[in-house]
């Protein structure tokens, strides 16, 4: 029998030991990390994707989701449908109306136009298989290259990809481990920043309802006002958005969420935000906002959706908003409340695809 | 391709199961290539200058070595090629935008925006090997190298391109013709030199540098004096465990292939004076100026002023020494600076050497021995102010961290009301505190070099049971995997020089 040289036995102790302690310290992590004590010194989680409301309204619509039983209509948009909609407000005049009570979930998230929204979209209706599927949007959403640099930066993201299908070792840890969710919030620990940033997070997450609504405090400034294309602060505006013009690609991504319906069965509903009227100087005036509505319009009842324009809940005060797109507290539940009136409207009319499918969904 | 990549681990693999795979005579001409494969990840244009760089100092090394007369003049025209071809490379911001001028002047067209030059890494590290080998030959104490690969495979040798260690040819040469075996005793060393070196970059000093606000070493004035010394002492630390770490790693790496590389750094910041500073930070480059700049200018000191006590023979060698220095690191008034505080500190440190017998630090008693250890670690850190910062910011940063009024009181109230909920803060600078994140890394740095210190010993963790290898190299790979979902990616700073 050969004897096995003591160096060499001394590297596999220590490769076995290795292998060994990384073991225990995984799956006891994991076991800390699943039990009541860890949710309530730190209820924070994450899936390191670099967009961190996106991951208070993902870790949000869980929880919600594990409360209520499921989710009727998921709310998606951009921070516009974030701080416009109280989804409990909307529910409550959708009672009021029907007698009906609806969950719905608020999925808004700043920055990110029809485009990253496509991909979440499916994301979201193939997890939680809502009756309805409301998407905010406005004449910027559909601007070519308007919001580029978070589609970029989002769509890459290594666990959005395994939310994908596309499997990859980080995406399926980081979405089955309860450890490195509770870790990753606090992951740029070390960066410069994280004390400047971590305490908005907080706040943020403090302030984000269960159904996934933040309200905004701020109020809008000389919003009466029309902007001056002389002013310097209004440049950029003016420079981006004049010469409006519907870019090909942004429909596309529209119709991807449109196609919803036929794919998964879910109803889509497109709602115009009711941005300030003022707005619309930027863009070239109301006439290109009525230009924008029609071919809007069109598109997506020739995709099976439906549309909801501004007008149909145009009666925000001028202290209901905290610049001329967003709306504000005081804004965001009389919007909500007319949200919820007009979608019992809608699921009234039985000729519709939507009330077809809905009725027996949400009833 | 990045020696902290998994690419690079992969890479490496492969070129050390071939190259022991391969009988030897055919090791040296895989090196070469696996050398040559790396330096394309890089860019294809940096494998040819080095190439060039090569081929003529290979045959300027057998002129000088058959040359009867005008040898002084080859290694002359030697030292002026490799010095220009620093100059022109490296040193190109202070001449492209004059001569992009002159050309656009001249209706020559170019592309806008204006010209680009190849920067090639490590061509300092290259530049200084060069030109002591073809001193070394001249002064006929190294015999040029006959086999053109061999040479080539000296300056493009992977492990030791980007940053060095600075490697004279007499003493890598023979090493490449027949490294040392490995055995398991000598791969777990390897092994544990490139654990040890990822740990220095990775986990202390890439952490430590995310911590430092970007804009400190820009505008100073915009913080208190607490930050702008925490975060001086931090730099301090960076710059050390980020070199460190990346000759940890490369040692590694080549011990694999059974050559052994200079250890560059030996516990610097626990140095008692200057000279042992010097002998402890860099070694294989102090050495090199010690050898190819000190001892000449003593020598020729020597010539004209005979008495070695003279005031000249104290401060001409190191001051001269350290500017070279300074200018190696890059051709600015800061790096000139940088040098010439070296200079004056080894200077200082000569002077009061003439009063007695010289004792060695050893011979200190222990209180002594601490003492000169902070002060100089004091000195040093002050030191790196104007290496890190242009001139103007580097004064107002100093005057700044020395003035009294820039120092304030810590808002403990503050912190005391928000810890307890009941105020709400955004900002860290609110306290008023330096930042504890720090203090927080600087502990494992410190225990891992007293350790190292203390047990005279790199990989000390050798010593330890193999139970206790194995738990730490968990806990190592833990932090480097935590570590690494933060978006904090830093290049090695020495690769820049």
């Amino acid at each position: 029998m050969t004897r096995v040289p003591l160096q060499k036995k001394s590297a596999l102790t220590v490769i076995l030991s290795l292998i060994f302690f990384l073991v225990i310290i995984a799956t006891s992590s994991e076991l800390v990390a699943r039990t009541p004590w860890v949710e309530k010194i730190s209820p924070y989680r994450s899936v390191g994707n670099y967009h961190y409301q996106f991951e208070i309204k993902w870790f949000r619509l869980q929880d919600y989701v594990k409360q209520n039983g499921g989710v009727d209509v998921i709310i998606l948009g951009s921070s516009l449908a974030n701080t416009g909609i109280d989804p409990d407000v909307m529910a409550e005049a959708f009672y009021e109306q029907t007698g009906v009570n609806l969950r719905i979930f608020n999925f808004g998230v700043e920055g990110l136009t029809v485009a990253p929204n496509s991909v979440t979209a499916g994301i979201l209706v193939a997890r939680y298989h809502p009756a309805l599927l409301v998407y905010v949007t406005e004449m910027r959403d559909f601007v070519a290259g308007n919001g580029m640099a978070y589609e970029t930066r989002f769509l890459a993201d290594p666990w959005l990809q395994y939310e994908l299908g596309n499997f990859n070792g980080y995406g399926w840890a980081v979405d089955h481990s309860a450890a490195l969710q509770h870790y990753l919030p606090y992951r740029n620990w070390m960066r410069a920043d994280f004390l400047e940033t971590m305490p908005v997070y907080l706040v943020r997450n403090k302030y984000t309802t269960a159904s996934g609504y933040e309200p905004e405090f701020a109020y809008g400034r000389d919003l009466d006002a029309n902007p001056d294309p002389n002013d310097p602060n209004e440049a950029a505006n003016f420079q981006e958005y004049s010469n409006y013009q519907i870019a090909p690609a942004r429909l596309g991504n529209l119709r991807t969420i449109l196609d919803l319906k036929q794919d998964d069965g879910t109803p889509v509903l497109i709602v115009e935000m009711p941005v300030h009227s003022s707005f619309y100087i930027y863009v070239g005036g109301e006439g290109v906002h009525q230009q924008f509505q029609q071919t809007l319009a069109s598109f997506i009842h020739f995709n099976g959706g439906i549309f909801l324009p501004a007008e149909a809940c145009n009666d925000i005060p001028l202290e209901g908003r905290s610049n001329r797109w967003h709306l504000n507290y005081l804004g965001a539940p009389i919007f909500s409340k007319c949200l919820g009136q007009q979608l019992s409207i809608l699921a009234d009319q039985q000729n519709t695809d939507f009330v077809n499918v809905n009725m027996g969904g949400l009833k | 391709m990045s020696i902290t990549s998994l690419a690079f681990v992969a890479f490496c693999v492969v070129a050390i199961l071939v190259y022991w795979l391969l009988p030897s005579p055919y090791r040296t001409g895989w090196l070469f290539a696996a050398s040559i494969g790396f330096l394309l990840t890089w860019a294809w244009d940096l494998a040819a200058v080095l190439l060039v760089v090569a081929t003529v100092n290979f045959y300027l090394g057998r002129w000088l070595e058959v040359a009867v007369n005008k040898r002084r003049f080859l290694l002359w025209t030697g030292i002026g090629f490799n010095v220009l071809v620093l100059v022109a490379l490296k040193y190109n911001g202070f001449y492209v935008s004059a001569l992009t001028s002159l050309l656009e002047h001249m209706g020559v067209q170019t592309g806008g925006g204006g010209l680009k030059l190849l920067l090639p890494i490590g061509l300092s590290f290259i530049t200084v090997q060069m030109i002591s080998y073809l001193v070394d030959i001249h002064n006929k104490i190294l015999k040029p190298e006959p086999r053109w690969l061999d040479f080539t495979l000296y300056v493009v040798y992977f492990p030791k391109l980007l940053s060095g260690p600075v490697e004279r040819a007499r003493t890598i040469l023979p090493k490449f013709k027949q490294p040392s075996p490995l055995d398991m005793s000598a791969a777990e060393q390897n092994a544990w030199l490139i654990v040890v070196g990822l740990m220095r970059k990775l986990i202390l000093a890439d952490t430590l540098l995310s911590i430092i606000p970007g804009d400190i070493f820009l505008h100073p004035e915009s913080y208190v004096g607490q930050d702008l010394a925490v975060c001086l002492l931090a730099y301090a630390f960076v710059i050390y465990n980020d070199f460190a770490g990346y000759t940890s790693i490369v040692r590694g790496v080549s011990g694999f292939f059974g050559i052994e590389l200079t250890n560059n750094f030996k516990l610097p910041y626990f140095a008692r004076n200057f000279t042992e500073f010097w002998d402890r930070w860099h070694v294989s480059l102090s050495q090199w100026l010690r050898d190819y700049i000190f001892f000449p200018v003593s020598r020729a000191l020597a010539k004209k002023v005979p008495n070695r006590d003279h005031f000249v023979h104290l401060i001409a060698p190191p001051i001269v020494t350290m500017l070279v220095s300074g200018m190696w690191h890059g051709l600015g008034w800061n790096f000139l600076v940088w040098g010439g505080l070296h200079g004056l500190y080894l200077f200082f440190e000569r002077l009061t050497m003439l009063r007695g017998p010289r004792r060695l630090p050893d011979e200190w008693p222990k209180w002594r021995q601490v003492a000169s250890a902070l002060v100089v670690f004091g000195l040093v850190v002050l030191a790196w102010i104007p290496f890190r910062m242009d001139l103007a910011t580097a004064w107002h940063y100093l005057s700044r961290m020395f003035t009294l009024s820039a120092w304030a009181k810590p808002n403990l109230w503050l912190m005391r009301m928000y810890l307890t909920g009941n105020e709400k803060v955004s900002n860290w600078a609110d306290f008023k505190l330096p930042d504890v994140r720090v203090l927080l890394v600087l502990i494992p740095a410190l225990l891992l070099d007293w350790n190292q210190h203390r047990r005279k010993s790199e990989t000390f963790f050798l010593d330890w049971p193999a139970w206790a290898r194995g738990l730490f190299l968990a806990i190592v790979i833990l932090a480097l995997l935590l570590l690494s979902f933060a978006d904090t990616g830093a290049p090695f700073i020495y690769q820049g020089f």
